[in-house]
């Protein structure tokens, strides 16, 4: 199947399909809710009912635009498309991240989206498909990369929360405004630490309550009452908070947390290396259980990963595209 | 070496110098003395070669390089892992420390021994005693693959001497303060062929300051490089005041100290000189810049060790001794050693600054004959008299996050002058603010942000600032061609606006009026 990469996505002609687009097209799949895919006023989503939710949260269309025709997909169901058949299929990246499974004229090809194997907070696991082409991202795709699983990941959040408050200094986490920010913040208000929980955070927890999650007895951040919380906050807030003199101690949770230099590129004392991304092992396996012939890595630390895996004797490439982000500030 | 490694571990995740110290002082309280040593060794010094019972002391000084840089750590870790170069220095270059990046690409691959803080002694002298580099490789690559990763993390960065763990030499010194371990305190002051803090002396604001005029002994404070030589029968090595090697500078001094009998640690200030005097440190900087000097470059700029204090002599400690003791030890070896004079009265010592300054030196350094020498401490046994070389208006351009308690405000000031062009920067200082004027200053700062870097930001050139320097030197780094020296801040100007600081023409008429030859 014919496979382009672009700057704003990735096409397939044959179909007429894209996937993850940035500027508004005809068709795009949409991979998950953060807004860095979950954008653009297209002619017609196709996406998760969870994600189309997200999608239509992130919406903005002017005056000229039409509404976007959101055809809903659920985890484990098929539609036709043109002369493929397209079927979604858990990620847990965040809340309703998918794969898609493009079956055309006998190829099977499979486009993770931002995925990991690793057990979410909300969500569904990861089911690893079989398939002869695999896009697959590579946020983490260095072998220095390795992630906590998500219990040791929450007892550290709990951890150094009651070690500052016994010190008498809030805590203050960093995390992105949609996946893990809720659920450092669903983690702390589970272990009864009073939580403030920042606006850009906030604003998603009534969907994962919707879900069935609970939250119980979080409060929204307040500047003037900091005192005796943990504090949730997206990254920008966080650098904030550091330079506005406050006895704080600020914990970092990301991937990116993974190397000691994050400390001085985040200002935060401690690391809590946890992703929603695959770590460099989860990647490894969802490539050798895909059985792929050919493998495309789209994103991240493209080249590097896709020469790994060359020298392990997978069919690999890494498509030139601009705008691959390698950056601390891309994650999530 | 576990714990070791896991009590820096906690270190790191702490900005709080009381509590690094604190954790640290715990943890020395549960080691015998043995392990005291090698902990505190590996602390601060790193691994240090041991006499076999065959070697004299002097051969171990030739020997004492463990002779392991980046590329047999890299060879290494490429035996022990399997991974290529190319992934490797991929790695690396994301980690940007080389025992990290090994404890990141052994989780999985090595078997997790312990390792106690004799056993790494014992593995660093295998290392030492290793014949050659592939020998090392494989020594490295077996040890990589029998220890914990975390262990093995520590184990590199005592190697590569870099802990980047937030701890300073001093920090070690108060937790074992803290920890009651004064017996190994004394042992780490100095020691030969290592770098020890140097004693620095207090400002001395105002002449009549000072009670009593004839109890202290007086010498020129010369504006040089502050230098240790550290002698013992030939082998001579420099170290600066960053504790930085600089013997490969300084061909002419390693040359005129090779003939020093005995051992020793002398401290004294590198000068450039010629016809009986200093030459500008302008003129000394050019000299520092080479790490190898030619000939003519000596002959143009030749330099001399101006010996003041001797700390070690023949294996003897002598921080302890009055200064007067240490002063005659100096006197009985051939070298150049700063000439002393006394005071009677407040006159006298206003004579001899001036005096001082003419012989183009930077003003007067004034030392108590009882006095200990007390490394890296400024007690006032020492005195420093140096009026400012001047004082500019100057307009901040940019401000960065400070470190330690000063992490969480801007404390680091980027300033500039008025120029043709706009304002050109012409020096950083970080001193001289109250804690409470530097939060309201964030402020100020954080409402004039233009651009953020990181921890840096640009800002709109509107805070005037009243800064002091000892001199103006010429600088590459900054637009305007000259930098000020040891800047530091005297007073928030809040009455002034940037167009009324100083200009470009004022630092270049200072600078023009420093290198000509002083009467």
């Amino acid at each position: 199947m014919d496979v382009r990469f672009t700057q704003s996505g990735i096409y397939l002609p044959e179909i007429d399909l894209w996937l993850d687009n940035t500027e508004p097209c005809a068709c795009t799949w949409i991979s998950h809710g953060h807004s860095d895919h979950a954008r653009g006023c297209h002619g017609q989503v196709i996406t998760t009912p969870m994600t189309l939710r997200f999608y239509r949260m992130r919406l903005w269309m002017s005056e000229t635009d039409i509404e976007p025709l959101q055809r809903p997909l659920a985890f484990g169901e098929s539609m036709d498309w043109h002369s493929a058949r397209l079927t979604a299929f858990p990620a847990s990246h965040i809340l309703g991240a998918a794969q898609l499974l493009i079956e055309y004229k006998n190829e099977r090809v499979v486009y993770t989206g931002d995925i990991k194997l690793r057990q979410p907070l909300a969500g569904e696991t990861t089911e690893p498909l079989q398939c002869d082409r695999l896009i697959i991202e590579s946020t983490f795709g260095l072998p220095i990369y390795k992630l906590l699983d998500r219990e040791t990941a929450m007892r550290a959040i709990v951890r150094f929360a009651r070690e500052c408050l016994a010190d008498g200094l809030t805590p203050v986490f960093i995390g992105y405004a949609l996946g893990r920010g809720q659920e450092i913040v669903h983690v702390l208000c589970e272990a009864g630490i009073p939580t403030a929980v920042h606006g850009a955070i906030a604003r998603f927890i009534p969907v994962y309550e919707e879900c069935g999650y609970r939250f119980a007895g979080w409060q929204p951040y307040e500047a003037k009452a900091t005192k005796g919380k943990a504090l949730v906050v997206v990254p920008s807030h966080g650098a904030a908070l550091e330079t506005s003199g406050k006895d704080i101690r600020v914990a970092y949770v990301s991937g990116w947390a993974a190397l000691d230099n994050a400390r001085t590129r985040s200002g935060a004392e401690e690391l809590i290396p946890y992703s929603d991304h695959a770590d460099f092992d989860e990647l490894l396996s969802l490539v050798a259980t895909s059985h792929a012939k050919h493998i495309d890595v789209v994103h991240g630390y493209t080249e590097p990963f896709a020469h790994i895996l060359r020298t392990r004797g997978y069919t690999a490439a890494a498509p030139q595209r601009a705008g691959d982000r390698t950056s601390i500030e891309a994650e999530g | 070496m576990d714990a070791l490694a896991a009590v820096c571990e906690d270190i790191q995740r702490h900005a709080s110098r009381l509590k690094k110290v604190g954790i640290l002082a715990e943890y020395f309280k549960t080691l015998s003395d043995e392990d005291l040593a090698l902990a505190v060794q590996f602390l601060s010094a790193g691994p240090v070669a041991r006499a076999s019972a065959n070697q004299t002391l002097f051969k171990i000084h030739e020997k004492a390089e463990l002779k392991i840089g980046g590329s047999v750590l890299r060879e290494a870790l490429r035996a022990a892992t399997g991974w290529d170069k190319e992934t490797l220095s991929l790695c690396h270059a994301q980690v940007g420390d080389t025992g990290e990046t090994i404890s990141l690409l052994m989780r999985g691959l090595s078997t997790g021994g312990p390792m106690t803080l004799t056993e790494a002694d014992r593995l660093y002298q295998t290392l030492f005693q290793a014949s050659n580099t592939a020998r090392r490789v494989a020594l490295l690559a077996e040890i990589f693959h029998k220890y914990q990763p975390l262990t093995l993390k520590y184990f590199v960065k005592v190697i590569t001497r870099g802990l980047r763990i937030g701890l300073m030499g001093r920090q070690v010194k108060e937790a074992l303060a803290l920890a009651g371990r004064h017996d190994r305190l004394s042992a780490m002051e100095a020691q030969l062929f290592e770098p020890t803090d140097f004693m620095l002396a207090k400002p001395l604001e105002r002449v009549e300051d000072l009670d009593d005029p004839a109890a202290w002994c007086v010498e020129d404070k010369y504006d040089g490089i502050r230098a240790q030589v550290h002698f013992d029968q030939g082998t001579v090595r420099i170290f600066s005041r960053g504790l930085d090697e600089v013997t490969t500078a300084f061909p002419d001094i390693v040359a005129a100290c090779a003939g020093l009998p005995g051992s020793g640690l002398i401290d004294g200030e590198i000068l450039a000189w010629r016809d009986g005097r200093a030459l500008n440190f302008n003129i000394l900087q050019r000299r520092l810049a080479k790490k190898q000097v030619r000939a003519t470059l000596i002959a143009e700029i030749p330099t001399l060790f101006m010996a003041y204090d001797l700390l070690l002599r023949n294996d003897e400690l002598l921080l302890k001794e009055p200064f007067s003791t240490r002063r005659a030890r100096l006197a009985e070896l051939p070298l150049a050693i700063s000439p002393q004079h006394s005071a009677q009265s407040h006159a006298d010592i206003d004579r001899l600054f001036a005096e001082a300054r003419a012989r183009g030196n930077e003003g007067l350094l004034l030392k108590k004959p009882d006095g200990a020498y007390e490394p890296g401490k400024r007690t006032g046994a020492w005195l420093k008299l140096k009026r400012p070389y001047g004082t500019l208006d100057v307009v901040i351009t940019a401000a960065e996050q400070g470190n330690g308690r000063r992490a969480t405000v801007f404390s680091d000031y980027t300033f500039g002058v008025r120029s043709a062009n706009g304002f050109v920067n012409v020096g950083k200082a970080y001193s001289g603010l109250t804690d409470a004027e530097i939060k309201d200053l964030t402020k100020q700062l954080r409402a004039a942000s233009v651009e953020k870097f990181g921890r840096m930001m640009l800002v709109k050139p509107e805070i005037v600032l009243e800064v002091a320097f000892d001199g103006v030197q010429q600088s590459t780094r900054h637009k305007g061609g000259y930098a000020l020296r040891f800047p530091r801040i005297l007073r928030w100007r809040k009455d002034k606006r940037a167009e009324d600081c100083d200009s470009i023409e004022q630092v270049e008429a200072l600078y023009r009026a420093s290198i000509a030859v002083k009467p």
